[in-house]
């Protein structure tokens, strides 16, 4: 492989430390983009490989590069377990610099997009804690896609859902309503959904299926979400529309989340016990607990109490 | 060159489980290795009936199908050197069963190492050969490579776990190899011969391994040495001495100036540090095998003794061996961390003289190596920091390596002891096993009469193994 001249003129001063990548592989496990694929080419790693590949020019850059360097959720959990202290998150936003002056600019990877329908209410650009939208006369809601950290807040908190991530990775509230639904249906023992922020816990079980004789009789299940701040109101009912007998919503604490989504789910989870009031259901088999990053025995201390209370309720009559 | 027939491999595997595209191919041609080679098709089976018919069309149309687990070889193992089919295996991911009464469980090959033992945690048992990559390393790789870890002192390698598999062989057939029992004595061995075959003989669809009780206490002791030979001399005196231990750990002066500089963490900047460990389910038998292992490195001259049972002390302790692997890679701005001749076993008798012919050669030929491992079970870890830019830095690898291997050679070592041969160890395992190469190219030609398994790798790799296939760095000529 020979050092060309290089187009990359952000990118080009990370080409040491991505030689310096050993490519253990250790970010696989940490990847949201990776646990939901199983594609290395969604992993950190792949990403590595492609930009010094890019670099040296072993290959050639096309759309669908610039669309896995525009993909990722900046949860920062590969560069924490990186074995070579690689700044990944880092060598990625440069390497956007330089793809925003080559022309990919928008719908793109998992850079929030807005479509025609958007009114122009502008609570997506003042709710961004980012600073990646804004108004421009003429263009409408535009979004810059290095500042851009693909959160969602904005996708949740437009009130036509006029706003997307193109490529959403299982993150979507269509996705996490699916995998509820489909949990809560097909397992006899189902009674909670926990839905759990990928910053704050992560199961165990990174990229294995556990055999049936440990799964058939589960109570139950947790989905990662990206943050707490993109669960709508809908995928919080929808467990309770599927029979469960309580849900539990793991956050990070005050603080710290990176994009104050602990605050809108504090404020969704309320809104639903008040609902549950309503329906006479209740309230407490909605509940919110706040987790310390990584701190998985806290949660399985939360979910077990959690279960515990759930399991003295009963089911939902 | 590529004449794989797509909309056929699309059939079997179906849309979702196949990569055409340029980017996704040059991903899959790295793994951790120095080398990188683009496959022709990525292709990732659900089930067993998929990897059957995917080998049944490559074996008629004479493909290269290279099996995958984790990607994280470190000797070139997935790189397909001659193009072909990638058989990428993280689909076939689930531990189908755990049996307590019998002693074992059954997982299919991408089930990874972590999430295998995240799952038999609560019996209260694990799965031992744990290789340093068990967190993305699968196990059917591991059988692969007959990977093992810092605890195959005691608890031994890949080899000794499975029990059984079922095995896709290169003509699409299946076959059930070994038992699930403990022992099994009818005919050949031929669960043993896959382990550590590098997916040449055959694709490894399903496994049958053994496990073992966690045990309740460990205790982890450390000694300090002025000299290398004193602490080699203490290696071979513990293993003499009918101790076992569950870890003995070797860690030379480069390594322990590489953590100090990169992490701060002020370890004493002796000539050779060791760290002793005994496991067990008995406090009082535990401490007798720690302390008699502390009273031989008393003898041989060690200093600083101290041992402890308790988890954060231990765990403070052995963080300068756990942060070994990215302070080496940390170790200065203008070079990196290779991995190549890096995993070498010799007898433990010459384990010091082993370190200290690694210093040498090194410093004759312009770069820097460090010494550390698991040396109680005969392994020595190496890494290679240079400036990978440099061509003469590639040259002055080779050479250091050519003289490290005639040593291992002249002292009756292998060659490997965990990472496996690829490409890059091929010339040194061909000048060890020279009067077994005609046998392995038979039992090849009879098991893969076409050779599509994985070509290119073991007794076939080129020779030259600079210039033979691409290396993943930008080298300056």
């Amino acid at each position: 492989m020979q050092t060309t001249e290089t187009k990359f003129k952000n990118l080009e001063k990370w080409e040491g430390m991505l030689a310096k990548c050993i490519r253990c592989g250790y970010c696989y496990e940490h990847c949201p983009m990776f646990k939901f694929t199983r594609w290395e080419s969604d992993a950190p790693r792949g990403k590595n490989i492609l930009a010094h590949g890019l670099l040296t020019g072993s290959i050639e850059l096309t759309r669908e590069i610039a669309e896995k360097s525009f993909s990722c959720f900046f949860c920062k959990r590969c560069e924490a377990a990186c074995s070579s202290g690689v700044q990944i998150t880092d060598i990625m936003l440069d390497m956007r610099r330089d793809l925003v002056e080559l022309g990919y600019k928008k719908d793109i990877g998992t850079i929030s997009t807005t479509d025609r329908s958007c009114a122009r209410c502008l609570q997506c650009v003042r709710a961004c804690p980012h600073d990646a939208r804004e108004y421009i006369d003429l263009e409408g809601i535009v979004v810059d896609p290095v500042k851009c950290k693909s959160c969602g807040i904005c996708v949740e908190i437009c009130p036509i859902e006029a706003i997307s991530i193109p490529l959403p990775f299982g993150t979507d509230t269509e996705n996490m309503d699916q995998k509820a639904a489909e949990f809560l249906n097909s397992t006899e023992s189902a009674k909670v959904i926990c839905f759990a922020c990928n910053w704050s816990y992560h199961p165990d079980i990174q990229n294995s299926k556990m055999p049936e004789s440990e799964t058939h009789d589960k109570e139950y299940e947790i989905l990662v979400n990206l943050c707490g701040g993109r669960l709508d109101k809908n995928l919080l009912l929808t467990p309770f529309l599927n029979q469960a007998w309580g849900v539990l919503v793991g956050v990070c604490p005050d603080g710290e989340c990176t994009h104050d989504g602990n605050i809108a789910a504090l404020k969704r989870v309320t809104k639903m016990k008040e609902t549950l009031e309503t329906l006479d259901i209740n309230p407490d088999r909605i509940h919110l607990v706040q987790i310390p990053r990584g701190d998985k025995q806290l949660f399985q201390a939360e979910i077990d109490t959690f279960m515990e209370k759930i399991n003295q309720l009963g089911p939902i009559r | 060159m590529n004449t794989v027939d797509i909309p056929r491999l699309r059939n079997i595997v179906g849309e979702k489980n196949i990569k055409t595209d340029p980017l996704d191919l040059f991903i899959y041609g790295a793994d951790a290795s120095v080398y990188h080679a683009a496959p022709w098709v990525v292709v990732r089976p659900d089930n067993t009936e998929q990897v059957q018919k995917v080998m049944a069309y490559a074996n008629d149309a004479k493909i290269p199908v290279i099996p995958r687990g984790g990607g994280s070889g470190m000797c070139g193992q997935t790189v397909s050197i001659k193009g072909g089919i990638l058989l990428d295996m993280k689909n076939m991911n689930r531990i189908l069963e755990i049996n307590m009464p019998d002693v074992y469980c059954r997982v299919q090959p991408g089930v990874v190492d972590d999430d295998l033992n995240a799952a038999l945690k609560p019996y209260g048992v694990f799965y031992p050969p744990t290789p340093a990559s068990s967190r993305i390393a699968t196990i059917g790789g591991e059988i692969g490579n007959n990977a093992s870890g810092v605890r195959s002192v005691k608890y031994g390698a890949t080899r000794d776990a499975v029990l059984g598999l079922k095995v896709v062989l290169a003509n699409g057939d299946l076959v059930t190899l070994g038992a699930h029992t403990r022992v099994e004595a009818s005919g050949y061995q031929l669960e043993k011969l896959i382990v550590g075959s590098e997916g040449t003989l055959g694709v490894v669809v399903e496994a049958i391994m053994g496990f073992v009780p966690i045990p309740e206490f460990r205790c982890l002791g450390v000694a300090n040495f002025d000299s290398l030979r004193d602490a080699g001399n203490a290696i071979g005196d513990i293993m003499a001495s009918g101790t076992i231990p569950s870890m003995l750990e070797l860690v030379d002066d480069v390594a322990i100036k590489a953590v100090n500089k990169t992490m701060g963490l002020g370890l004493k900047e002796v000539a050779a540090s060791l760290l002793f460990e005994a496991d067990g389910k008995v406090m009082e038998a535990v401490e007798y095998e720690v302390a008699k292992m502390q009273e031989i490195c008393k003898k041989n001259n060690g200093a600083d003794l101290w041992y402890s049972f308790d988890a954060k002390e231990r765990e403070q302790i052995f963080m300068g061996r756990k942060k070994l692997f990215p302070a080496l890679s940390q170790f200065d701005a203008s070079m990196a961390s290779t991995s190549l001749a890096d995993d070498m076993a010799v007898p433990y008798s010459k384990m010091a003289d082993m370190a200290a012919k690694i210093h040498e050669a090194a410093e004759k030929n312009g770069i820097i190596m460090t010494a550390y491992g698991h040396c109680g079970s005969g392994c020595m870890h190496t890494k290679i920091m240079m400036d990978v830019s440099k061509k003469e830095q590639w040259q002055g690898a080779k050479r250091a390596i050519t003289e490290i291997y005639e040593y291992v050679n002249s002292i009756g070592g292998t060659t490997s002891a965990e990472h496996g041969i690829g490409i890059s160890k091929a010339d040194a395992f061909r000048t060890e096993k020279a009067d077994s190469l005609k046998m392995m190219a038979a039992i090849k030609a009879a098991l893969d009469p076409n050779n599509i398994l994985n070509p290119g790798k073991l007794q076939q790799a080129p020779e030259d193994w600079v210039t033979a296939t691409d290396l993943r760095y930008a080298v300056n000529s």
